[in-house]
């Protein structure tokens, strides 16, 4: 029986051939990048809004880090019993500052570590694997 | 622009649910007692206020809808007054003093309540309140399950990476607002705590321990403000507002408050708060390095150190020298939060703007016992809140 994976909200990141991406945008105008998408530019400097979809995955460079020690409450979901994890902030090469659980053990983190974007699991439900995007140091 | 003047103040004990201070008391109870101390405290009769701001809740009261100063109005006796609910996050009570000094600075009113109450629910704070994917707080909470206390044990990991902040200077500043609420009548805590037993309480987020957060609290604050001319007829010495501001957050804000932003060219700051700050200062005409003291929020220890840095208190990177040489107690050169702050009181969210401007009012008249910053003069009360809120009023002598 093969295992049924899908995005605990749709829409939002893939893997592929060219690797794993969040989905956002970004203003042609002023530069700006976004996730997730918005509809229009948000910088009250922008000269004119002008939206592309826009793709950021690759690798970062950890700005901060924290550790949940204790479950989030809803609507967070995750698999029991509940693992302490880290939540990295991280500035990514393409641009984009995102925050993200980090798959590593908290201990292993540093502010200043490389990482790279990866779509893993967050929880399971229902026979299903529900994936999310997270930093995965390198 | 007329001259605004602190009348009277009022404020519940805060405590915990079911505990021998609040017990089961209702939000509606809390509050009236707090104005029936303020009105007494001022001399006047309820009879006499000519309008209500209120904070408006998101946990208790207010019919659900953030009503909370109907709330207030219908327990004191419906005068038909005006009643203005102001919704900020946890900046509502500050938020709620700002509309109440407004509408006597423009001359609308010249004797309004300021008030603000809470009964909390256990626990850590929900931050979505809904489960709608356009809701960008939805997919934070979703898809990487950031807790309320994460973006605070962030900002701190970044200080110790940056000026070298140990986790033991964090919990000194426990230590020491658990200090300043020894024999704080209105104070949840009344206890000290040692270095000790701050650095063996768990990480809630690591780096930040449990009595380096401050929980939730119920409690209550109001406020009576009025014009210099009515000031005059009820006290030959009055507190004045030197200053009130509001703002909210700028585009070039880069700290990680939603799940991604442009990567910043130089430092992150709170920007809603240091606009609020600044203006604050402005209007009042006085620099950061004048202030008696501050009252600011203190949701964990890295506030006390961040922000005096941010707002110029101090040179950035010195909080932590100054807070070891005991120059942030009371009776230092920079009084931070004498009251023993949020970490003492713990939060009742909407009473904390409201709650502040007593304190420094009581500080301003030199009523705060054993926590009195000597020859008080000049301080400012600082909230901020959920959606980039922020506020900044200055109270003088």
């Amino acid at each position: 029986m093969s295992e049924i994976v899908e995005p605990a909200v749709p829409g939002l990141f893939v893997a592929d051939e060219h690797g794993a991406r969040v989905l956002g945008s970004k203003c042609e105008a002023c530069g700006t990048p976004y996730f997730p998408k918005v509809p229009v530019c948000h910088n009250p400097a922008c000269p004119g809004s002008r939206m592309e979809p826009c793709g950021f995955g690759g690798r970062g460079v950890v700005w901060s880090y924290s550790v949940a020690n204790f479950a989030p409450p809803a609507p967070h979901k995750y698999d029991k019993p509940f693992r302490p994890y880290a939540i990295g902030v991280v500035d990514l090469a393409s641009g984009l500052r995102l925050v993200g659980q980090i798959v590593d053990p908290p201990e292993a983190v540093t502010v200043g570590a490389a990482v790279e974007l990866v779509i893993e699991p967050l929880y399971h439900e229902g026979g299903k694997t529900f994936t999310t995007w997270k930093f995965k140091l390198v | 622009m007329q001259e605004v003047a602190v009348l009277g103040v009022g404020l519940h004990r805060f405590g915990k649910s079911g505990d021998a201070i609040v017990g089961n008391k209702s939000v509606t109870e809390l509050c009236r007692h707090a104005v029936d101390m303020a009105l007494s405290d001022a001399g006047i009769s309820w009879r006499q206020v000519q309008a209500v701001a209120a904070a408006s809740s998101r946990f208790s009261g207010g019919k659900g809808w953030g009503l909370n100063g109907n709330d207030v109005v219908e327990d004191l006796g419906s005068t038909g007054v005006p009643v203005y609910n102001l919704s900020a996050g946890c900046a509502a009570g500050g938020n709620a003093f700002n509309v109440g000094y407004s509408l006597v600075a423009g001359g609308v009113h010249d004797l309004v309540l300021v008030v603000g109450g809470e009964v909390m629910p256990k626990g850590m704070i929900q931050t979505s309140g809904t489960e709608e994917v356009t809701d960008p707080e939805f997919l934070r909470q979703r898809c990487v399950g950031m807790p309320g206390p994460a973006f605070w044990a962030t900002l701190a990991r970044r200080r110790m990476h940056e000026f070298g902040t140990t986790e033991e200077q964090m919990a000194k500043v426990t230590v020491k607002a658990r200090q300043c609420s020894v024999g704080n009548p209105f104070a949840r805590f009344q206890k000290a705590v040692s270095l000790e037993e701050v650095m063996n309480s768990p990480y809630v987020s690591n780096p930040l321990r449990l009595f380096e957060i401050c929980p939730v609290s119920n409690g209550a604050a109001a406020t009576i403000l009025c014009s210099a001319q009515k000031a005059r007829q009820f006290t030959g010495k009055p507190v004045w507002v030197a200053s009130s501001a509001v703002a909210t957050l700028g585009f070039d804000d880069t700290l990680p408050r939603n799940l991604a932003g442009p990567v910043p060219n130089g430092p992150s700051f709170h920007t809603e708060v240091m606009t609020a700050v600044r203006k604050a200062f402005e209007r009042a005409g006085v620099g950061p390095r004048e202030l008696s003291f501050v009252e600011m929020q203190d949701n964990t220890c890295y506030y006390e150190l961040a922000y005096p840095e941010e707002w110029g208190l101090c040179e950035p990177g010195e909080a932590q020298y100054l807070l070891e040489a005991g120059e942030t107690l009371p009776t230092g050169r920079m009084p931070i939060n004498p009251s023993g702050g949020f970490v003492s009181f713990g939060e009742a969210t909407t009473a904390m703007g409201v709650f502040q401007i007593v304190e420094a009012t009581w500080q301003l008249r030199g009523q705060s016992g054993g926590r009195q910053v000597p020859g008080a003069k000049l301080g400012l009360a600082q909230t901020n809140g959920l959606g980039g809120n922020a506020t900044a009023a200055i109270l003088k002598r």
